[in-house]
């Protein structure tokens, strides 16, 4: 065998959006506020992965404005509507949908307010960008206007939102239902490169193909993939809490290793939009699913690469030499047999 | 050690401080000027999110005494650009989506500004090098690297400045790359986390921690502590006005240990003092006796009759099963050609997010009990802070600051409770933050997995049965283990369309510290066993992996384990997709690797060799000089 060799492998995957075997709920509160600009208030939201983002982006959508118009106060059990927690890969897909909702709802009040101002059906009326007007017809203003003639006629354009995923329990017996009600598929395929002298192994590159349902945010959906990958590339070759008799020996960064800059692959994603049937957005999610292919596609390169098989997490350069010497000395046995 | 006088010049502006004693110049920065850009992530010099300039140098400020800093001139994040502005490196991290968490990124911005003063043309390889120090839990690095690309062209005027500064006119603003809107006060340093905040009159808080895996607490002994000058209170379990218990399932797990610890570094009892160093001292003065137990360290030891029992309601120490049963899967085994049998072990994985936790809580002027933390469930700890403190759920309001990453770990309420306990009693704002030791030995990691997998094959590859038996050490306490259980056992065997499954996974209580939610929440233990599996069904059947993943994948219409009939499935779509971008050579995974055409190819990045860049620029050198 050649000192450094390379192979590749493949994972696929598959993970369920919202909480598990339950009923999930979020709700959320949109003013059209003046200038034409709005106010979205809900429960929880930014751990990092961009949901401030998406939420301004549902918004602006819906109502027909900017999403940097969009101010989004959150976050306090005291002042903003329950919208439950941060995780489950749940935020677009339950929070999201329940902007969308409360959205529409102020958008039909203000709508309302504006068809009758321009003597016009309220289905007619279709705003974007920061732009209202009347289809079929040159009746047009800027949402500042519009707002501003609203509450002249003595309404403010409030709306509120609850979305429900229904999730099932699951029989105690024999485990029987239906824990969630959209599910997502995910893919991926990893490129490495072992040193059989040093058991080093390299991850040069990762291909990610992810159903997210509707992408809200090319570029926020590719950030989660590659944050999960670089998570799952690190509990694949060198993350590892240990304990001595309950006691940490991995109390640092110095002992606990983390991937760096320099260990990551070239990450190539590919987002495949098989859009929700049971929600108003369509989107669906891709916070966990991202990492849950990543480790197995590696140990599979590390099988097509060395030969060797590593079913213990993680492949380190130590289990990897160890490997190694096993499968010489057992092709050693079996070239003596032959 | 005593105090000192510093003079210095931060920022353009001569500044003249007083430097508390043994100050690093992190604590300086933070505490005297309220510059808090810098954070402490690691306080080793290991993670980079404290890095600034002192005299033109990368520096990483905690490792630097602020005495060494006097007479210097110091640049941190905040002074990068005019107030109120961003360099363009600042400028094309927001394009790019640099920032996800934000909590290394003003670390990562100094950084890469150095990189890019040292060369302006600087290659991925090099700034890959010269970021090598900062590390991030988010991103995954890509789009930091295109961020400090894309600046370095703009910079060295390859590229006009739209490049960053103009976007594409959206005509929709779902699917577009909007910019988020946080990353301005991200990059900028100007962004507050919990550890950043400070309110008037606060206290700070320290936690004395369990120094036994499994014990009996005989006494707590906290009378001299609380004598201390400058100690306002110590709180221990007996400071609980109601119900003591919390977790995300079972709420098995008490504010502070009561009666007895169950893992090492358990909270025991808090001291909140008017300074650190006051509330580090109490710490040593309280005496707790402790009568040690027989601990168990492993699931399967602690499973067995006659182990240490650590939760009284826990028999066998079991903390979740959680059984699925479709099919028969006697039968799916005995139609199966091959049967293949293996035993698979995922480790305890520690979540890592830059920002350690951090809270700060006080009773504000109408009684309210507020707790202000980077809590990722802030539903679930009111309502359960409210039951622990016997208050009205109106009572008691909690603030998510902004996370610096949670991927999970900060869904459990391990230390908001000890902070209103604190503030109730004061009835001064009250504020803890974890070292990042504390936070590794005290706070959940992702279960570690024993994953025993039978799996039965037909010749041309159909999965005829399977059976999964997984047994996870939970750990001390309950917190998420019964959900990842539910999840590993759902997610099981994958996205295959399978007959007869059997499937138990099992959490067990041990005296390790505890393990929690994790992004994938079991998924990727359990699947991590069954995709391994596939590609040695494959090597024996001499099938290639894609083809023997598409034979067996769930397709619409398909019944899932838990035999729930889908509708609309992407599985083969996204197995397609993956195969065509990667240009998949298809074959038999039996290691040939060597034999393979696919490598190399797009998508890929050079290996690294160490020294490499260094020979490579000796190289230029030369023929520079030739030249």
């Amino acid at each position: 065998m050649e000192r450094i060799v390379r192979g590749r492998g493949v994972a696929a995957s598959w993970y369920g959006i919202a909480r598990t075997a339950t009923i999930d709920r979020a709700g959320a509160w949109v003013e059209i506020d003046d200038g034409g600009t709005a106010k979205v208030v809900t429960g929880v939201t930014e751990i990092g992965e961009g949901i401030l983002t998406v939420l301004a982006q549902i918004a602006a959508e819906e109502l027909g404005i900017k999403p940097e118009q969009v101010t989004i106060g959150d976050n306090d059990t005291a002042r903003a509507p329950e919208a439950a927690h941060a995780g489950a890969t749940r935020q677009t897909y339950m929070i999201g949908n329940s902007v969308a909702l409360a959205s529409r709802d102020a958008r039909t009040k203000l709508d309302r307010e504006i068809a009758d101002h321009w003597n016009v059906k309220p289905e007619d009326i279709r705003a974007f960008d920061g732009e209202i007007w009347a289809e079929g017809s040159n009746l047009r203003m800027s949402m500042e206007e519009a707002v501003d003639i609203c509450k002249k006629r003595g309404v403010v354009p409030v709306g509120s939102g609850s979305f429900t995923a229904h999730g099932t329990g699951l029989d105690p017996v024999d485990g029987s239902g239906s824990p969630w009600q959209a599910y997502v598929f995910g893919c991926q395929v990893a490129e490495v490169e072992v040193d059989t002298v040093t058991g080093e192994v390299q991850v040069l590159g990762m291909w990610a193909a992810h159903d997210i349902g509707r992408v809200i945010n090319p570029r926020g959906v590719e950030g989660q993939i590659e944050g999960g990958i670089v998570q799952g590339l690190g509990q694949a070759l060198m993350e590892d809490y240990r304990l001595e008799n309950g006691h940490t020996t991995t109390h640092g960064f110095a002992k606990y290793i983390l991937p760096t800059s320099l260990d990551i692959p070239e990450i190539t994603s590919i987002l495949v939009e098989d859009h929700d049937p049971r929600s108003p957005l369509g989107a669906k999610g891709i916070g966990e699913p991202a990492l849950v292919p990543t480790a197995p596609a590696i140990l599979n390169a590390i099988h097509d690469a060395t030969g060797v098989r590593i079913r213990s997490l993680p492949a380190t350069p130590e289990k990897i030499l160890a490997a190694l010497a096993e499968k010489r000395a057992r092709d050693g046995v079996r070239e003596a047999a032959e | 050690m005593p105090e000192q006088v510093l003079e210095l010049t931060v920022n353009g502006r001569k500044q003249k401080k007083i430097a508390k004693p043994g100050a690093r110049l992190l604590d300086f920065l933070r505490d005297e000027l309220n510059l808090t850009g810098a954070k402490e992530g690691c306080g080793a010099g290991e993670c980079g999110t404290c890095s600034v300039f002192v005299d033109g140098k990368l520096v990483k400020s905690c490792l630097m005494p602020a005495m060494k800093a006097d007479g210097a001139t110091i640049e941190t994040v905040e002074g990068l650009a005019n107030k109120g502005e961003l360099t363009p490196l600042q400028r094309a991290f927001h394009k790019t989506g640099a920032s996800q968490c934000g909590y290394c990124i003003p670390g990562m911005v100094m950084a890469a500004t150095s990189a890019l003063r040292e060369n302006p043309f600087a290659d991925r390889e090099e700034i890959k090098e010269r970021l090598g120090g900062n590390i991030c839990r988010c991103t995954g690095y890509q789009k930091i690297f295109e961020a400090v690309e894309l600046a370095r062209d703009v910079m060295n005027g390859r590229l006009p400045a739209t490049a960053i500064d103009v976007d594409e006119k959206a005509e929709k603003y779902i699917g577009a790359n909007v910019r988020r809107l946080d990353a301005p006060s991200k990059v900028s340093g100007s962004l507050r986390y919990a550890g950043d905040m400070t309110m008037p009159g606060m206290l700070h808080m320290q936690v004395l921690r369990s120094p036994h895996a499994h014990a009996k607490i005989l006494s707590i002994d906290t009378s001299e502590a609380e004598a201390l000058e400058g100690v306002e209170c110590v709180v221990t379990h007996e400071d609980v006005p109601g119900e003591d218990g919390f977790g995300v399932f079972v709420h098995d797990q008490p504010i502070m240990a009561r009666d007895k610890v169950r893992y090492v570094g358990e909270a025991v009892a808090a001291v909140a003092a008017e300074d650190l160093a006051t509330a580090r001292k109490a710490l040593g003065l309280i005496r707790v006796e402790y009568e040690e137990l027989p601990a168990v360290f492993d699931p399967f030891e602690a499973m067995k009759p006659g182990a240490p029992k650590i939760h009284d309601y826990a028999d066998g120490n079991l903390t979740k099963h959680i059984p699925i049963r479709k099919g028969d899967v006697e039968n799916g085994f005995a139609e199966a050609d091959v049967i293949i049998e293996e035993t698979y072990s995922t480790q305890a994985v520690e979540h890592a997010y830059l920002e350690p936790e951090a809270g700060l809580a006080y009773v504000d002027h109408d009684g309210v009990v507020t707790v202000l933390s980077p809590s990722q469930n802030i539903t679930h700890h009111r309502h359960m802070l409210s039951k622990i403190i016997a208050k009205p759920i109106n009572k008691v309001r909690f603030i998510m600051s902004a996370v610096g990453g949670g991927f999970g770990g900060k869904e459990d309420m391990i230390y908001q409770g000890m902070l209103a306990l604190a503030a109730m009693k004061t009835m001064r704002p009250v504020r803890l933050v974890f070292t990042r030791e504390e936070s590794i030995a005290t706070t959940a990691k992702r279960h570690p997995f024993t994953t025993r997998l039978k799996v039965g094959f037909k010749k041309d590859g159909r999965i005829t049965a399977a059976e999964m038996e997984a047994v996870a050490d939970g750990g001390a306490y309950g917190l998420s283990t019964e959900g990842v259980m539910r999840k590993a056992a759902i997610l099981s065997c994958g996205p295959y369309d399978i007959a007869n499954v059997k499937v138990d996974t099992r959490g067990i209580y041990t005296n390790n510290t505890p393990s929690g939610a994790f992004r994938t929440f079991g998924g990727m233990q359990v699947q991590f066993a069954m995709e391994s599996h596939m590609d040695l069904a494959a090597e024996r059947l001499g099938l290639d992996p894609f083809e023997i993943r598409y034979l067996n994948a769930m397709r619409d219409g398909a019944v899932t384990h838990t035999q729930q009939k889908l509708d609309s499935v992407s599985a083969t779509r996204v197995m397609e997709a993956a195969e065509k971008a990667s240009n998949w050579e298809r074959g038999v995974p039996n290691g040939r690797g060597a034999t393979r055409s696919d490598l190399g190819g797009p998508g890929t990045r050079k290996a690294c060799t160490l020294g490499a860049r260094l020979a490579e620029q000796a190289d230029h050198r030369v023929e520079e000089e030739v030249a």
